[in-house]
């Protein structure tokens, strides 16, 4: 049978479980949902990039992808909604090449819409206004981006020449000599001057390509400029500058555990942060977890002493298994959370 | 200087039949009722005079879609200055707007808001050049779109101390036209009555036996008929799977068109359309494509329409141009039950009814604040957007005159005396589409009106020839089919 995208990507991500999890932690990865579960199991698996790839996939959409392959022999149901998936080499092949380049759905999922709304507003107003033409409609209606986009034109300081030319430049610059991107999937969706950009169904059409491939090179371009933008702003100061004013560090946490780590910050224990926040310990667990694992120079020791972590390090590497409660067995001093912790800090899946 | 205005404003160089009359009538300070038809530019008989005068211009409308339109269609102008006070509004935008409401020149509000005192308060401060009813027959309990709010206006045109006043609509039989005025209260009116009738768009009806021959007829009329156009539906899923049918039939660049788009796209669409670069539309007529495109020529109803008077605000999306357009509506036996069913959805059902009263005599804290269960009740009870509004007008009587809950028991039989109009309306569609002779005649009539012209290609029981409407086979759609990025992306930024 011939997979779709959607489908050889929910096989990547089963094939990385193992089993360990249900189908629905791959639903809930894909789709972004923000718990401490998913966020964890993502970086466990080591499959961070594939958050909220597929926000608009429905809960039927998945199951009936799941059923479909399991009809068809494709996973195999080991016990009650854990799947594995056989001929894992078969499908190795089609593994290292699943996502392209730039897209990393974990680091980027919160601004890669709107970095296109407010690109795509950018461009549509610079060309009228090399154009000289006011009238025309605007592609993004929402106040607060037009609030934004005026303080950037603003800020700029540039002649409307100046302004697309360096606009373009910086996209041509970003966007070319890259084998991992095909600029004209994210240039047709463009808007300006008496030329209205295509939707991504009917860009997808026109490239000839399935909607949900479409939509991840798509997504890759976007991931692609806000990583170039963001690791040399003096190559692209106005691609830069389109999200400088975006707060990344407390964004990359889910909000309740953004104000955990707050309290944390001001030298609350677990327990007081447990009481005064009258959330249960396991919660505040499951925020330390998170914390862990997207802020690199956060400080475990307090929570588990340097010997145990050595411990639990050593063990996880002998192990074959990701299972928590193997590891357990061979560092029965540590408990769950110590254990969870630890695999969150170092990265170890 | 009107001329000169229009020009410098909107571009154009000539008035639509009854524009310059409007407007002269409004300059010069009186009150003025213009019927004039879809299509021939109503929002300019207050657009300009805007200009010409100082104050602001309030604009009472009540449809959202269409207050968007009519904003969007000012914003394409150029105009900062327009705001529309709706239910889109958040809270903040809602308050920040009211404070600085001295600052627009064009404001839009829906009949509701108008209710809200401190929206009275704040629009009795500015200084007010003009006020505007547009679909001002929804006053009228004979008008086929009546709303309740409307009955108020003449109260809010009061309080803001008898404002010069326009009432705009599109079709109104002369009944709606005594009520508008005496609701406004406006003393001897200038009226400007124009026909509703559209000379340049020719009317044709296909009637066939089974849904499968519709269809047929529908591809066989997009082959030859000369674009662009619109083809409505009554659902979106047809007018998802019609457009999907439509472009495997390569009958060019076709796109479908629904509330169930999200707003990013429905933008792209409509602006695409409006720049040339689709040929057929599959829309529902949930959105007018309020943005004026003058060069629609062809618009087929491929559902019954539900009465008259929405039918002729549809088909008069054609032509705007003044050029030979066609309408067709494709009939095939049994579609009037669809527009039965739609009715029937559209109004509160006695279970529902009951089912509220149960739920309030539960909740009896709630029927004087009905606005603060909105989605539980809709919910709940399983209502629609338009279920809503209907139970909400009732209620905000049935609240003034002092009534409990159990007043809702009224309301079903006024769901009933509504479904007997509603299934009137049908029929009369039902009859247009089954009449044997000249179907604009038939259409005047019901407009009170009398026919004027004769004109050529006129409807199918007076003969029209098809030929007249066809492209030319030997015009090959030349679209500029930029697609090297990099040339692309110089044409949008850099190239003048
Ligand atoms: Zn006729």
């Amino acid at each position: 049978m011939s997979l779709s995208y959607t489908e050889i990507v929910i096989l990547h991500c089963l094939q990385r479980i193992e089993g360990q999890r249900t189908v629905y932690s791959v639903f809930h990865l894909l789709n972004g949902k923000k718990t401490s579960q998913t966020i964890q199991d993502a970086h466990l698996f080591h499959l961070s990039a594939f958050f909220h790839l597929f926000p608009s996939l429905t809960r039927k959409e998945f199951t009936d992808y799941i059923k479909r392959m399991e009809n068809e022999q494709l996973i195999i149901q080991k016990e009650d909604l854990h799947f594995v998936v056989p001929k894992r080499d078969h499908w190795k092949a089609v593994d290292a090449n699943i996502l392209p380049k730039y897209v990393d759905g974990w680091r980027y999922h919160r601004y890669s819409r709107m970095l296109w709304e407010r690109i795509s507003l950018l461009v549509q107003v610079i060309s009228h206004l090399n154009k000289q033409n006011q009238k025309y409609l605007p592609i993004q209606t929402k106040k607060e981006l037009h609030v934004w986009l005026k303080k950037y034109l603003v800020q700029s300081k540039m002649s409307r020449e100046d302004l697309a030319q360096g606009i373009y430049n910086e996209l041509y610059t970003c966007l070319s000599h890259d084998d991992d991107i095909n600029p004209v999937i994210f240039v047709i969706r463009l808007t300006g001057f008496n030329k209205i950009g295509l939707t991504a169904s009917q860009a997808a059409e026109k490239l000839k390509m399935e909607n949900d491939v479409y939509h991840i090179h798509f997504l890759n371009i976007l991931h692609c400029i806000l990583q170039k933008a963001d690791e040399s702003p003096e190559k692209f100061p106005l691609l830069n500058r389109l999200m400088t004013d975006v707060d990344k560090l407390t964004s990359l946490l889910t909000i309740s555990a953004s104000r955990t780590y707050r309290l944390i910050q001001k030298g609350f224990a677990l327990d007081e942060i447990s009481i005064s926040r009258n959330l249960k310990r396991g919660t505040i667990e499951d925020h330390i977890v998170e914390i862990a694992l997207n802020i690199s120079d956060f400080k475990i020791d307090q929570y588990v002493s340097q010997l145990k972590q050595q411990l639990i390090v050593e063990a996880s590497k002998k192990l074959t298994s990701k299972q928590l409660k193997h590891i357990r067995q061979s560092v029965p001093e540590a408990d769950y959370f110590e254990i969870r912790l630890v695999l969150a800090k170092n990265g170890i899946r | 200087m009107m001329e000169k205005m229009l020009r410098k404003i909107f571009g154009h160089s000539t008035f639509r039949p009854g524009q310059r009359e409007t407007i002269a009538s409004l300059m010069s300070g009186e009150h003025t009722i213009s019927m004039l038809p879809t299509g021939t530019g109503k929002s300019l008989c207050y657009q300009l005079p805007g200009y010409m005068l100082n104050g602001s211009v309030i604009i009472v409308s009540p449809l959202l879609s269409l207050m968007q339109d009519q904003v969007e269609q000012l914003m394409m102008l150029g105009e900062k200055k327009v705001i529309a006070f709706n239910s889109f509004l958040s809270y903040e935008e809602k308050n920040r707007a009211l404070h600085q409401l001295h600052d627009y020149k064009f404001i839009f509000i829906s009949p509701e808001m108008l209710k809200v005192d401190l929206v009275i308060k704040n629009l009795k401060r500015l200084d007010i050049a003009l006020f505007v009813i547009d679909e001002a027959h929804c006053i009228s309990q004979w008008g086929y779109d009546f709303r309740p709010d409307y009955l108020k206006l003449g109260e809010v045109r009061e309080s803001l101390g008898n404002p010069l006043t326009l009432a705009l609509t599109a079709t109104a039989t002369h009944k709606v036209k005594i009520d508008i005025i005496e609701s406004l209260s406006i003393s001897h009116p200038n009226e400007f009555i124009y026909s509703v009738d559209r000379p340049n768009i020719a009317l044709k009806v296909d009637r066939v036996e089974h849904h499968k021959d519709k269809v047929d007829k529908l591809i066989e009329y997009l082959r030859v008929v000369k674009g662009p156009g619109i083809v409505y539906f009554s659902s979106k899923k047809m007018a998802e799977q019609m457009a999907a049918l439509l472009k495997k039939e390569g009958l060019g660049e076709v796109m479908a068109y629904h509330g169930g788009i999200d707003q990013e796209n429905r933008k792209l669409i409509q602006q695409q359309f409006l720049y040339g670069q689709l040929d057929i539309i599959c829309a529902t007529s949930a959105f007018g494509m309020g943005i004026n495109k003058n060069n629609i020529r062809f618009v087929v109803h491929f559902h019954m329409p539900m009465q008259l008077e929405s039918y002729l605000q549809e088909i008069g999306r054609a032509g705007r141009d003044g050029e030979r357009s066609l309408a067709i509506l494709l009939y095939a036996n049994g579609d009037e039950q669809l527009p039965i069913q739609l009715a029937e959805g559209e109004l509160l059902h006695e279970n529902q009814i009951d089912w509220m009263i149960k739920w309030l005599e539960a909740n009896p804290e709630a029927w004087n604040k009905l606005n603060d269960y909105e989605t539980e009740m809709i919910t709940l009870a399983g209502l629609t957007e338009t279920n809503w509004r209907i139970l909400k007008d009732f209620h905000q009587v049935a609240v003034d005159s002092g009534k409990d809950m159990y007043s809702l028991h009224e309301l079903k039989d006024v769901m009933l005396k509504q479904m007997d109009v509603k299934r009137h309306k049908i029929k009369i569609v039902y009859d247009w589409i089954h009449f044997q002779s000249c179907r604009r005649k038939k259409i005047l009539q019901y407009f009170d009106e009398e026919q004027k012209i004769r004109v050529d290609n006129c409807c199918d029981p007076c003969g029209l020839s098809i030929e007249d409407f066809m492209r030319n086979p030997t015009m090959v759609k030349n679209r500029n089919e930029e697609t090297d990025w990099q040339r692309l992306l110089a044409e949008i930024l850099i190239n003048k």
